[in-house]
C-alpha cells in the first residue's frame, strides 16, 4: 500500500490512521473475549435443556402412544379439539454487545378439565400434562438456541475483524508508515547535503574571485 | 405469540393435546409450504419442527435461524426416533460458525 505521496501531512494521517486501528483493534479483543464467554455458558446450559426437552419428549411420546392405544387415534384427536387452554410465548430481548437475544416465557392459560372422564382414558391426562411439561421447556430451549446462534455468528464477524486488523490493516500501515518516513527523512538529508553544496560553493567563489560571477 | 408446531403425525397430534395448533407435513413440499405459511401468521412466536422434517428443508430452516427474528425455531427429535441423540449442539455451532467450543 505504498500509493501514498511521502510528504508530512500523509505522515500525520497515516500516524492518526495506526492509532485508531490499534484502539479498534483493541476494541474488538474485549468483544470478542465477552462473547466467547458468554457462548461458553449458553453451550452448556443448551445442552443440558436439550436433554432435558428430549426426556420431557420421549415420556409424552410413549403416554400419547399408549393413551392412543387405548382409545384410538381418532378420538385422541377430537378430544384434543376440546382442550382451550392456550399456550402464550411473552418474547422479551435482551442485549449482548450489541446482539438481540431473545427472552422467552411461557404461559399457561385455561384450567382443566377439559373433557370428561368418563369413557375416555386416563392416559389422554398424562399425555396432556406431559406435552404441556415439554412445551414450558422447549421454550426456554429456543430461547437458549437461538441466542447461540446469534452469539456464534456475532462471534466469528468479530473474530474475523480482530484478524484483518491484526494481520492485514495494522501490519500495512505500520509498513506504509515506515516507508514514508524513510522518504521524508532521504528528502531531508538531500535538502541538507543541496544547502552544504551550495554554501561551499558561495565559500569558494567568495575566498576565490572575490565577488567575482557566482 | 403463540406456538406452532410442525412435524409428523403423532408430534402434532400431541402437541394439539396441550392446545398447540400444528401442520403435517411429510414431503418437502408439504413441509416447505407449512413452514411458509408459518412464518406468515404472525402470531408464531416459536415454531417447533421435528428433526425429521426439518432434514427435508434444511436449506430453508437455517437461513432462517441465523436471518430473522421471529419465530424462534426449535427443533425436536420426532415421534419415531429410534434412540440415537440428535445433532449435538456444540457440533451444530462448529459446523454453523466454524469456531471451536
Amino acid at each position: 500500500m505504498k500509493n501514498v505521496a511521502p510528504n508530512r501531512s500523509n505522515y500525520i494521517k497515516l500516524k492518526d490512521e495506526l492509532k485508531f486501528a490499534r484502539l479498534g483493534h483493541e476494541l474488538l479483543d474485549q468483544k470478542r473475549n465477552i462473547l466467547v464467554i458468554e457462548l461458553l455458558t449458553l453451550v452448556d446450559q443448551t445442552v443440558d435443556y436439550q436433554s432435558r426437552v428430549e426426556a420431557a419428549l420421549a415420556r409424552a411420546y410413549a403416554s400419547l402412544q399408549e393413551a392412543v392405544m387405548v382409545m384410538g387415534k381418532l378420538k385422541v384427536a377430537n378430544l384434543s379439539g376440546a382442550v382451550n387452554m392456550q399456550a402464550a410465548i411473552v418474547l422479551k430481548e435482551r442485549r449482548v454487545m450489541g446482539v438481540r437475544l431473545p427472552v422467552v416465557e411461557t404461559e399457561f392459560t385455561g384450567e382443566g378439565p377439559y373433557f370428561s372422564p368418563l369413557d375416555t382414558s386416563l392416559r389422554v391426562e398424562e399425555a396432556l400434562a406431559a406435552f404441556k411439561n415439554a412445551l414450558s421447556l422447549m421454550g426456554r430451549l429456543a430461547e437458549l438456541k437461538v441466542s447461540l446462534m446469534r452469539l456464534a455468528r456475532e462471534a466469528k464477524k468479530t473474530i474475523r475483524k480482530v484478524n484483518a486488523l491484526e494481520k492485514i490493516a495494522i501490519p500495512d500501515l505500520k509498513e506504509t508508515l515506515k516507508w514514508t518516513e524513510g522518504r521524508l527523512e532521504e528528502a531531508e538529508r538531500e535538502g541538507f547535503l543541496l544547502m552544504k553544496m551550495v554554501k561551499s560553493r558561495l565559500e569558494k567563489s567568495k575566498g576565490g574571485g572575490d565577488g567575482a560571477a557566482l | 405469540m403463540k406456538y406452532f408446531v410442525l412435524g409428523d403425525e403423532d408430534a402434532v397430534l400431541g402437541f394439539e393435546l396441550a392446545g398447540v395448533s400444528g401442520a403435517r407435513a411429510a414431503t418437502a413440499e408439504e413441509a416447505e409450504e407449512a413452514f411458509r405459511k408459518a412464518l406468515l401468521e404472525g402470531d408464531t412466536g416459536i415454531l417447533i419442527i421435528t428433526e425429521e422434517v426439518a432434514d427435508l428443508i434444511r436449506h430453508v430452516v437455517d437461513r432462517h435461524l441465523f436471518s430473522e427474528n421471529f419465530p424462534l425455531i426449535v427443533e425436536i427429535p420426532g415421534s419415531r426416533r429410534t434412540g440415537q441423540p440428535g445433532r449435538d449442539i456444540r457440533a451444530l455451532v462448529n459446523e454453523a460458525i466454524g469456531i471451536k467450543l
